[in-house]
């Protein structure tokens, strides 16, 4: 019995003691991001943080242990556990309304407004801004809640190859020229020149990614003046704008310029056929460009060009950050400390987004070979939107159920279908989502005026 | 005054007695064990379904705050092309699922006799109901890709590549292609649901038939028929609800593009691309209305079609003697 006592107080007083010890470690609170010194700070730090993300093929392929295992090099005493989800933008959803989802992850599309309930603010966007590249990516009130794991410069993946096969020895920089490319390749090769991708879905959302900068060199327009344009879908008739971007699509599937099948597109044999040069181009951000390269013997011949879209004589490129790392405000202030480190050590250290082809997101990052021919285009980010207006693109993306840039898969594959059936002409659709448009934005009382 | 208090007091008394007795245990006892299931069925199925139709009468997203908008969006619901464009869709999956009813009851009829190999095709037919929708979505999206397994087994039969149609393509064809793929895999279930009625219907009766000079047809229409017909009702109003609400070849084949978007993969769309969450609950509660009403026509249809045929049915007279019989007991029992 004594002794049983006696164990007892002495684990009393031993867990009193190291509860006492857990908080001094804590007094320091949670440090900046911009003030964690890599390798010399937090090398001591014990905590365990999970990280849920969607990078499936890396968790296949044992990247993600391996940069895991070069992060533990370091930090040998911060357990990380990554979990890969499959059906990521939705799931992550569910997980977040439940709570309870750990430590890190990528934001899923949430509204901006809620960024604050669910996760740590970095710092505000001028803070930022100095340390890493597209910090208003997730910026509410002038606060930065997320830091994207790699850059995407937004063109066109190629076969440099089959261009070549078809005697295309100048990158196309406007839609007549590519059009015209495109019936090179399909007059002089055997390669599909543009292959939609139709079924996936969600490679038909990507042609939203050049609505802005590229179709107008404005970097204020997506953010701060489409949700109030008036007239967003009309003819520009120089080749420039939002009609000229899907006339591009429309054309293509009119002439016969696309996949005999559209319906049976496969997205995982288009990375093999690609690299085969059984496809002559996709429209893809370049988070694509390191898949293909990797699926097959031909990697060489992948390249990334820019959208061929010429404003005023310069062509311009979106370079945007791809998902962004976001830690739980609910965590632990060890385990908040924890995720910065890891989240700066992958961000700086860790190569991956060099790896994945990606557009730098740390400041002092060289930019990889594979943009070289984005030199001469001006490569800009979309500015953040204005206070107050933060959730106004998302309302009126909602409302008019148009979702650009937010799975709206369906109105770009409805332009497949119009074009291939001749159902309907590109005009047509243009000014029924005009209309869809201007109803969302009465319904919401948007203020309107034509740009 | 005090009258009544003792009888309240013997009544609690007796009350507590009950408890004690035999038929108190009972009812306790079964109370006790629904007490589980009901608690189970309310739980997971009463309260979300309350819970949505809360949720239709707001303008909301899955997070975020919302707001009261009363009938707004059921008006929405009748004012979109889309909902109600998509409930034409269903009439391509009414036509299957007759095509895979008459199928089905023609091949439990002649599998519920003696034939060669009957277990094996019953295994055969009834094995795409084992399968997962999604895997069988998969399935056929290769199935029906340019060049792939259809199109090679028909160019085997003798066609020409350039001949056929594209299955998904083409919009005037690519919705029934993929109700193939429904009937296909529900078929089998429906035959052996047949057939499990079929076996219960009494040998005697082919018997007497056949003695009668009925033929094989004539037995199926005045001998099979009329015994299952619960088990028919039961499959056709489970086949066209089913149709109203069919999602998974759309959504798997071809994620509801070209044309192919049913009810629920429209919704779907509304509920998780647009996130009008409180239209979506609305479309789905109008659904659930569409659903119960026509519930309610085909019972009412049936109600009418199998009570002729039951007056021909000759256990219709022996059930009347039967009954006739038990009553006249019953009554002598009570006079003794």
């Amino acid at each position: 019995m004594k002794l049983k006592k006696a164990l007892a107080v002495v684990m009393a007083v031993s867990m009193a003691a190291s509860l006492s010890l857990v908080a001094s470690a804590e007094e320091g609170g949670i440090p900046a991001y911009g003030d964690i010194v890599l390798g010399e700070d937090y090398t001591d730090l014990e905590a365990t943080i999970t990280f849920l993300n969607h990078k499936t093929d890396r968790a296949e392929d044992g990247t993600m242990d391996s940069l895991i295992a070069a992060f533990n090099e370091v930090y040998p005493n911060i357990t990380v556990e990554a979990t890969a989800v499959t059906d990521y933008p939705e799931d992550a959803l569910l997980r977040l309304s439940a709570g309870d989802w750990g430590d890190i992850m990528f934001i899923p599309a949430i509204d901006k407004s809620e960024l604050s309930t669910y996760y740590y603010a970095y710092g505000t966007v001028e803070e930022m801004s100095e340390e890493i590249n597209f910090a208003n990516q997730w910026a509410y009130d002038g606060l930065s809640y997320g830091i994207p794991y790699m850059g995407n410069a937004q063109g066109i993946v190629y076969n440099k190859a089959v261009f070549e096969a078809a005697g295309v020895t100048e990158l196309p920089t406007t839609p007549d020229e590519f059009i015209a490319a495109l019936q090179a390749i399909s007059d002089n090769t055997d390669a599909i020149p543009l292959y939609t991708n139709y079924a996936a879905g969600w490679t038909m959302g990507a042609w939203d990614a050049y609505i802005g900068i590229v179709s107008n060199g404005d970097a204020t327009y997506l953010n701060q003046k489409f949700a109030h344009d008036a007239d967003p879908f009309s003819d520009n008739g120089d080749g420039t704008g939002i009609y000229a971007l899907y006339k591009i699509l429309y054309d293509a599937v009119a002439n016969g310029l696309i996949e005999d099948d559209y319906t049976t597109t496969d997205w995982e044999g288009c990375k093999g056929m690609i690299n085969n040069g059984e496809i002559g181009c996709m429209v893809l951000g370049s988070w694509a460009y390191a898949q293909m390269v990797e699926a097959g013997d031909n990697g060489d011949d992948i390249g990334y060009m820019p959208f061929p879209m010429t404003v005023d004589g310069t062509q311009y490129a979106l370079a945007g950050g791809d998902y962004c790392y976001a830690i739980n405000v609910n965590s632990s202030e060890t385990n908040i400390t924890a995720s910065l480190v890891f989240i700066k050590w992958m961000t700086e250290e860790s190569g991956w987004c060099e790896l994945e082809g990606g557009y730098p997101v740390d400041k002092d990052g060289a930019l990889p070979d594979m943009y070289t021919a984005f030199d001469g285009c001006t490569i800009l980010s979309d500015e953040a939107a204005l206070e107050g207006e933060e959730t106004l693109l998302d309302d009126i993306n909602s409302e008019s159920e148009l979702s650009f840039n937010a799975g709206g898969n369906s109105k770009v594959q409805r332009i497949v279908e119009s074009a291939f059936t001749g159902a309907e002409t590109l005009d047509e659709i243009m000014a029924d989502w005009t209309a869809a448009w201007n109803d969302a934005q009465d319904y919401l009382g948007i203020e309107t005026t034509t740009y | 005054m005090a009258g009544t208090v003792a009888a309240r007091k013997k009544k609690k008394h007796t009350f507590k007695e009950w408890m004690r007795s035999r038929d108190g245990q009972q009812v306790q006892v079964m109370i006790a064990f629904m007490t589980i299931p009901l608690l189970l069925l309310f739980v997971f199925t009463y309260l979300p379904f309350g819970e949505m139709f809360q949720f239709s009468f707001y303008n909301m997203k899955y997070i975020g705050t919302r707001t009261w908008v009363g009938l707004k969006n059921y008006i929405r619901v009748f004012q979109r092309d889309d909902c109600f464009g998509a409930l034409k869709l269903s009439l391509y999956y009414m036509g299957g699922s007759i095509v895979q009813l008459v199928l089905a009851l023609y091949l439990a009829t002649i599998l519920s006799f003696k034939v060669k190999g009957g277990k094996l095709f019953k295994g055969f037919m009834f094995f795409p109901y084992l399968i997962n929708g999604i895997a069988i979505g998969f399935i056929f999206k290769f199935f029906y890709t340019r060049g792939y397994v259809f199109d090679t087994v028909l160019q085997w039969c003798g066609f020409d590549l350039e001949n056929l149609p594209y299955w998904l393509r083409d919009q005037r064809i690519n919705n029934i292609s993929l109700v193939a793929t429904s009937v296909w895999r529900y078929f089998g279930q429906n035959m052996v649901l047949f057939i499990g009625a079929i076996m219960s219907v009494d040998n005697t009766l082919y018997e007497a038939a056949e003695l009668d000079g009925a033929n094989k047809f004539q037995q199926f229409r005045y001998v099979i028929l009329p015994s299952i017909s619960t088990i028919v009702t039961l499959n056709v109003i489970l086949s066209i609800t089913g149709s109203l609400s069919a999602f998974e070849p759309s959504y798997v084949i071809t994620s509801g593009a070209n044309g192919t978007a049913t009810y629920f993969v429209v919704m779907h769309e509304i509920a998780h691309t647009q996130q009008k969450v409180g239209l979506a609950s609305a479309m789905a509660m109008v659904l659930l209305a569409i659903i119960l009403f026509a519930t309610l026509l085909q019972k009412l249809f049936f109600k009418y079609v199998f009570r002729n045929s039951e007056d021909e049915d000759p256990n219709a007279a022996k059930k009347r003697d039967k009954q006739a019989a038990r009553a006249a007991k019953r009554s002598a029992k009570a006079k003794n």
